[in-house]
């Protein structure tokens, strides 16, 4: 599946112009706690979203996701807690942020006698845009997400992939500064995926602050540059992929791959700082280090044996944790 | 909408086949009751159902989080809904004085006082259920249950507009019908306001 560049590009070209004019700074979430009746939803929740920060925000179903973005569009105004968006109390001025915010929910419907076009278009006008300027976006738009040859079809009519792409049209029709998506890859098939995430990459390239909820981490591991982790309406964890996976390596591996069995260096296990030595498949080694150890100058004491013993190695790499490593064990509640 | 605007006057010919042995009683009349009852109870359901549908399947998120205020949401269902009834009911009634003037005649004073009243009670009873519906619609969350009392309750409350001048001899059937119907709706129609700003999507 290609991503026609063409309508990418002309849909760009009005953004770039909208967000030249850009006031937005950043917003922020200083302990936001939320109940509904005797379920706590949020406790405490804070975090930072800057100018370009695209945070992909994970956790468990019923973790607290979507009522933090509910609280940051504006649908849910009860809660306790500071929301600013450039240093302003947000609940204080919602009709001057409103629209710099653009919203993807997770499973909002639309009305089923409405055309795709129509559609955008009422939106479009409740949101203030100018009959003219409204109608010529929804054009570049609909040919953004690759809904153009279906504007004039029913919702009713519309796959549940197509609907997902409209609410992402929806999402980017007053140009916002602020994105954010709540579960946009769910129930799609594989290639109504891969589009849409296309689509999401191509805007988080433009220095468009996204917010990104979902509980399938490889969705949001290839475009966030910020993971914040969800559990209990709890944050357990919020950084960049790098500092969350610098935390959570309390134990750094190692991993070669020998050219065959009998070309195994068993000297490595000598080294100090080598604690445990895993063999796999008998050509696998994982050499697992102290915490303390220093990597750079183990991994150089390793290789100097392996060529002095004359062993001959395919692959010699620091195994990182995966986000669904880090993830699980905030999960299952392990400490770090 | 079509369906309303050429279902209603279809409604009114078919009574006129079925039922042309009414002596001198003026056939829009007729119209006019049933077309009162008929739209009243439609009106409550169209509004209690769409409106209970809507907010199942969270349509409003996406109008809510725009730079509008809550109340033109309801305000505008209820207007889209009345005004499409009353237009049904203007050309059914215009219908019904066309089989009229070609089977009476030449149309009497009585005859257009009589049609007055009925035409106001059929505005303000359908107002009241329009409300009825819009109340329900946002208050109850399973699409039957809402149905069902709308039609019902608003049924009942639709007939304060008639009831009390069949009584009290008094009473002008025109201007009472009128009080009723800007009376009670508005009423209704601020509780469901106030509801709707209240609820958490």
């Amino acid at each position: 599946m290609v991503i026609n560049s063409t309508n990418i590009d002309s849909f760009m070209e009005i953004y770039d112009k909208c967000l030249e004019e850009s006031n937005f700074e950043n917003l922020k979430f200083q302990n936001i706690s939320k109940k509904f009746k005797s379920v706590t939803a949020l406790k405490n929740v804070s975090f930072e979203l800057n100018k370009g920060d695209i945070l992909g925000y994970i956790g468990p179903n019923g973790a607290g996701k979507t009522t933090t973005i509910k609280i940051m569009v504006g649908l849910i105004k009860d809660f306790i807690g500071d929301y600013y968006i450039n240093d302003v109390l947000f609940t204080k001025s919602v009709k001057s942020f409103i629209n710099i915010l653009g919203y993807h929910p997770q499973d909002a419907g639309f009305q089923a006698w409405r055309t795709v076009n129509h559609t955008l278009y009422t939106f479009g006008r409740l949101s203030g845009i100018e009959k003219e300027v409204l109608r010529e976006r929804i054009q570049s738009i609909l040919k953004f997400v690759e809904l153009f040859e279906f504007k004039d079809k029913k919702i009713k009519y519309l796959s549940s992939g197509m609907v997902q792409k409209l609410r992402l049209a929806q999402a980017l029709l007053n140009l916002p500064k602020i994105l954010i998506l709540d579960e946009p890859l769910s129930g799609l098939d594989p290639t109504s995926r891969f589009q849409i995430k296309s689509l999401i990459k191509f805007l988080a390239e433009k220095e468009i602050t996204i917010l990104f909820s979902s509980h399938i981490l490889s969705d949001v591991e290839d475009v966030a540059n910020k993971i914040g982790i969800l559990n209990r309406g709890q944050i357990l964890k919020i950084g960049t992929p790098n500092q969350l996976q610098e935390q959570f390596q309390v134990g750094k591996i190692i991993e070669i791959i020998y050219a065959n069995h009998s070309s195994l260096c068993k000297d490595v296990k000598n080294i100090e700082e080598i604690e445990k030595v895993e063999i796999n498949n008998n050509v696998k080694q994982f050499l697992y280090l102290r915490h303390d150890s220093d990597i750079d100058a183990v991994s150089h004491e390793i290789l100097e044996r392996i060529i002095q013993q004359k062993c001959h190695i395919r692959s010699f790499r620091v195994l990182r944790p995966s986000l669904e490593n880090i993830y699980l064990k905030y999960i299952s509640g392990d400490k770090i | 909408m079509i369906v309303l605007w050429v279902g209603m006057p279809l409604l009114s010919i078919i009574m006129h086949f079925f039922q042309p042995d009414m002596e001198d009683f003026p056939f829009s009349i007729l119209v006019s009751i049933v077309l009162s009852t008929v739209g009243g109870t439609l009106a409550s359901a169209m509004l209690s159902t769409s409106l209970t549908s809507e907010i199942n399947q969270k349509v409003y998120n996406l109008f809510l989080i725009r730079p509008i205020k809550r109340y033109s949401i309801l305000l505008s269902k209820f207007a889209a809904v009345y005004i499409c009834l009353v237009i049904a009911i203007i050309i059914s009634l215009s219908l019904g004085l066309l089989i009229d003037y070609f089977t009476i005649g030449e149309l009497s004073v009585a005859f257009v006082l009589t049609l007055s009243e009925s035409l106001a009670i059929s505005l303000a009873s359908i107002a009241i259920s329009c409300s009825i519906g819009l109340l329900f619609g946002i208050t109850i969350s399973s699409v039957p249950v809402a149905a069902i009392l709308s039609v019902y309750i608003g049924n009942q409350l639709s007939a304060l507009s008639i009831i009390p001048t069949l009584f009290l001899e008094p009473l002008n059937p025109i201007i009472f019908a009128l009080i009723i119907g800007v009376s009670i709706p508005p009423i209704l129609i601020m509780i469901s306001t106030i509801l709707f700003i209240r609820k958490e999507f």
